[in-house]
């Protein structure tokens, strides 16, 4: 199961990204300033846009999700529980993983924008996709949330799983690292060999790594033992 | 057309000289044929498609019952042209400009707002709806369908980011007016263009066919 991209040029006006690679299965970080195209690449891969050049194949890849950064965007239920519904999913469980009981008889629209990206995460992961591609997952999160939705993408292990952020403090176990500056996207590598090479990294890891003591992935747990290893 | 003035004076002669009749409609077409043909794409041809496609249901409706059917598609049609170019020629900042230079710092400066909110939030919403599609369409709902929840999505955060933005005004303590020194930029045809448009207005309201019968 891959996801190839040969010589893929995306266009908006004037700004392009130019995108070349495979993604395989595990977790892929996406790391890219605002406006660097992380949302127009999201999509062309989910195969919801054509690039203007180039191809994107998707070898193996029988089911795909996209998830938006503004979850409004997926909402198709009047009430919560509608809303879980539409995902085929039983309310119960999703509205306790979401800590939303109680609230399932209440319009969609009356939860804060956070409670509904609660909502749409705790829908979109139990889904087998062979392909997730998660656009600003951590958005609207609070620190708690983006922990807790860290150990579920952590313990993923089927297809690939490819997340695209900003996020600079909380990410989950990765397999690869991306990043997409001047208008091109970059394979660093596997973690924790492709740490040394990430521009956008966070201080913290830069300066473990400037330390010599280079955590082995990303998450807090690793660079907490980085951080504490003598 | 460059000068946002002579644009939206010549859009309201046109699009009222199409309305008119199809002598109006003629005369618009062929204004738009020389004007603008020349700058049309894909994009322009899609965004009037469904538009277009919803005139052409009522215009067989009133053709079916007797009326003027086809007439009424060709006038919406040029119409739809009209508005598009117009649209097209667009430039963030230039209702404002128009606004204020018309009525002033206070209603002018008010309408003017809202005017470029109100485009901005057009935009906006392409964006959304677009999205909000492929959001649909990757969880298994198509057709007509969407159009609900599509509607009801669309409805929601135009209403939250309208909030948002009135928020942001009164916060940075906006009450009403505000000043601003309009500038207009100024293009080759801007005024060729404008003078036919006048002359399309004038062929399509003023009464020829009598002048001809008084010739005669």
């Amino acid at each position: 199961m891959k996801l190839v991209l040969e010589a893929v040029r995306l266009e908006l006006g004037s700004w392009s990204l130019s995108a070349e690679g495979s993604f395989l299965s595990g977790v892929h970080l996406v790391s890219g300033d605002v406006g660097s195209g992380k949302s127009t690449l999201a999509m062309a891969l989910a195969g919801m846009t054509h690039p203007a050049a180039g191809k994107i194949t998707r070898d193996g890849i029988g089911s795909l999700m996209l998830s938006f950064q503004f979850p409004e965007y997926h909402v198709t239920g009047f009430t919560v529980d509608e809303e879980c519904r539409s995902w085929s999913l039983d309310p119960e469980p999703v509205l306790r993983k979401s800590r939303l009981n109680g609230r399932g008889g209440i319009s969609s629209f009356a939860l804060s924008r956070g409670e509904l990206k609660r909502l749409h995460l705790a829908c979109l992961l139990p889904g087998s996709y062979d392909l997730l591609i998660l656009d600003e997952p951590f958005s609207s999160l609070d620190a708690g949330e983006k922990e807790r939705f860290c150990g579920e993408i952590s313990s993923r292990n089927h297809g690939i799983t490819i997340i695209f952020t900003h996020e600079q403090a909380i990410f989950p176990k990765t397999d690869f690292l991306w990043e997409i500056s001047s208008g091109i996207l970059r394979f660093r590598g596997k973690v924790p060999h492709s740490l040394p090479c990430w521009e956008h990294a966070p201080q913290m890891i830069k300066n473990l790594i400037a330390s010599g003591r280079c955590p082995q992935n990303i998450t807090k747990e690793d660079i907490l033992e980085a951080a504490c290893r003598t | 057309m460059q000068d946002v003035r002579l644009r939206i004076a010549s859009a309201a002669i046109l699009s009222a000289a199409a309305f008119s009749g199809p002598w109006g409609a003629a005369g618009a077409f062929v204004w738009w044929i020389v004007f603008c043909s020349t700058r049309v794409t894909g994009s322009t041809l899609r965004r009037i498609a469904l538009p277009f496609a919803l005139v052409s249901v009522f215009g067989a409706v009133i053709w079916v019952t007797g009326g003027q059917g086809l007439t009424y598609i060709a006038r919406m049609g040029v119409i739809l042209l009209v508005a598009s170019w117009a649209y097209d020629e667009y430039r963030p900042g230039e209702f404002l400009d128009l606004s204020v230079w018309l009525l002033g710092d206070r209603i002018g400066f008010d309408l003017g707002l809202v005017a470029e909110m109100g485009m901005q939030s057009l935009e906006l919403l392409i964006a959304d709806f677009s999205r909000i599609r492929m959001a649909l369409t990757l969880k298994g709902k198509t057709g007509v369908r969407t159009l609900v929840p599509a509607g009801f999505i669309l409805i929601h955060v135009t209403l939250g980011r309208a909030g948002e933005t009135g928020s942001t005004l009164a916060v940075r303590g906006y009450q009403g007016g505000g000043t601003l020194k309009p500038g207009f930029r100024a293009g080759r045809f801007d005024v060729p263009g404008f003078v036919a448009a006048f002359l399309v207005g004038i062929f399509a309201f003023a009464p020829v066919s009598e002048f001809f019968i008084l010739y005669r």
